[in-house]
């Protein structure tokens, strides 16, 4: 998994965020490298979604 | 002559209705620039997307979408009624500009994928014209959105009824993929056709045939059994995994200007990506876009109930307000109990819920007179009708949709207005005051 991809995991991990909050905090990194580092966040069992449509990181 | 998304551009550009933006500009931010602008944007230069431009907020007006379609605004309706009576199939070609350039490692992070608004669940494609084959029902070609989920794959909202989602459940009882082809940046005409609720075998490109007067230029696609217009801009290849209504979508900034919710849907599995050489991405601008390109479609549908119900429609309008989907406006020329008769035709239209009838000397697109006849020609004991239990809409909030629990199909009521002049009144009932003199002397001799 990219740096990128294992930081967002971390931060979903502790606080359940929006697409467009997790977004915001990497705004400095190059739109095409987010997408791809978003993919492979997306391609982790344990993400899942709340009611309210945040990203979450699902607990053992 | 056939229009491309091109000329269509063109042609906003020489009516200035188009403003080009030359600084670079990051996909992120586009959408909130396009929000703010009164006129279509198409941005030159966009950053670490060095081969694309992209063009959005292209029909936020009825004025614009009757530049699209070469008519004027009040006859958008009756334009489309004529095409839609006069389908001219498609022609297959060989060579296409949206294969100029073929990618068979296809990455969806290398297309400038846009995000449009702050609760949707990622970046989303609209101007989507998705096309699917069925061996029984052959060819359908419809607008779905695409979320992406990863450089190969995107969420895609398949909930509601339609013809491509029988076609997907046919697949998935066999526990086969749907092999689909995505077009993006296409005429207008090929838009609208794909939003009109077409019969089953009828071939959404033979409309749009018929509303530009030329047959749809096809090409084969690359790596499907399934045909795109072969002047797209892009086009994504792939298919729709057996797996159901499974996996997580949304929400989406919807047409009826509320974010939705989360919903489960099948995956679409990019498989190719074509593009031209210099490709323009088309961004349909949420909810504007969608509402103006689906309130012919309304109109439309309205124009054919009425003449089946053999009522004579003289203008109908349905106001972006309602999204271009819930409010039929029409005047007509009205033989005694035609009012009624009226009502009972346009709110017969898919969810049509409020329908108005007025006569045919009130000019349903100016509000003042619209209100003038619902106020003198309409008392609300005789010309009101309510009818309950009719289909709704899940995006209606007043419907309550979410009691029902998964699967359920909510109901609504609908309400029908007959303002035009009761029977048993004479027209000199309604004889408009004129001013003395007004067209005999000129303001201007006189300032």
């Amino acid at each position: 998994m990219s740096p990128l991809a294992q930081t967002i995991v971390d931060e979903l991990r502790t606080n359940p965020r929006q697409f467009a909050e997790i977004v915001d905090r990497h705004r400095d990194v190059p739109w095409p490298n987010f997408l791809k580092a978003w993919g492979e966040v997306r391609g982790i069992e344990a993400l899942g979604r709340d009611e309210d449509g945040h990203y979450l990181i699902k607990k053992d | 002559m056939r229009s491309s998304f091109r000329d269509f551009l063109a042609d906003l550009e020489t009516a200035g209705e188009l403003q080009t933006v030359k600084k670079p500009v990051d996909v992120r931010d586009v959408s909130g620039l396009i929000e703010q602008s009164p006129k279509a944007l198409m941005f030159d230069a966009l950053e670490d997307y060095p081969v694309w431009r992209l063009a959005g907020g292209l029909i936020t007006s009825r004025k614009r979408l009757a530049l699209a379609m070469g008519t004027t605004e009040k006859d958008i309706p009756t334009r489309l009624e004529r095409g839609l009576k006069n389908p001219i199939p498609p022609v297959m070609v060989d060579k296409a500009p949206c294969q100029e350039v073929v990618l068979t490692d296809p990455d969806l992070s290398s297309i400038p994928y846009p995000l449009m608004h702050v609760l949707d669940g990622g970046p989303y494609i609209s101007a989507t014209l998705v096309v699917s084959k069925d061996p029984e029902f052959g060819r359908n070609v419809g607008s779905y959105r695409l979320m992406y989920r990863t450089p190969t794959e995107t969420g895609i909202d398949l909930v509601s009824p339609s013809d491509m989602r029988l076609y997907y459940q046919r697949q998935l009882d066999q526990g086969k993929p749907l092999e689909i082809a995505v077009a993006i940046g296409v005429h207008p005409f090929d838009m609208l056709s794909a939003s009109y609720k077409a019969p089953i075998d009828l071939d959404e490109f033979a409309i749009s045939g018929g509303l530009c007067g030329e047959p749809v230029p096809l090409v084969k696609c690359k790596t499907v059994d399934l045909e795109v217009p072969a002047d797209a801009e892009l086009v994504l290849e792939g298919e729709l995994l057996p797996i159901g209504w499974t996996a997580d979508e949304g929400p989406f900034g919807e047409f009826n200007h509320i974010s939705g919710e989360v919903k489960w849907n099948p995956i679409f599995r990019v498989k190719c990506i074509t593009h031209r050489k210099d490709p323009i991405f088309y961004l349909l601008q949420m909810p504007w876009e969608n509402d103006w390109l689906c309130a012919p479609v309304t109109e439309a549908s309205g124009l054919v109930a009425l003449r089946s119900a053999s009522v004579h429609p003289v203008a109908i309008r349905s106001p972006v307000g309602s999204c271009g989907y819930w409010t039929l406006i029409a005047s007509i020329r009205k033989r005694p109990g035609e009012g009624k008769n009226a009502l009972l035709a346009l709110l017969s239209v898919a969810e049509v819920k409020l329908a108005i009838v007025t006569d045919e000397d009130i000019d349903i697109f100016d509000p003042d007179m619209l209100d003038w006849a619902l106020t003198l020609r309409m008392q609300a004991d005789k010309d009101v009708i309510v009818i309950q239990g009719a289909r709704g809409k899940h995006i209606d909030p007043s419907t309550r949709a979410w009691e029902l629990g998964k699967g359920g199909l909510p109901l609504s009521a609908k309400l029908g207005i007959d303002a035009t002049i009761p029977e048993g009144l004479s027209k000199k009932s309604y004889q408009r005051m004129r001013h003395y003199g007004k067209d005999r002397v000129k303001l201007e001799d006189y300032t």
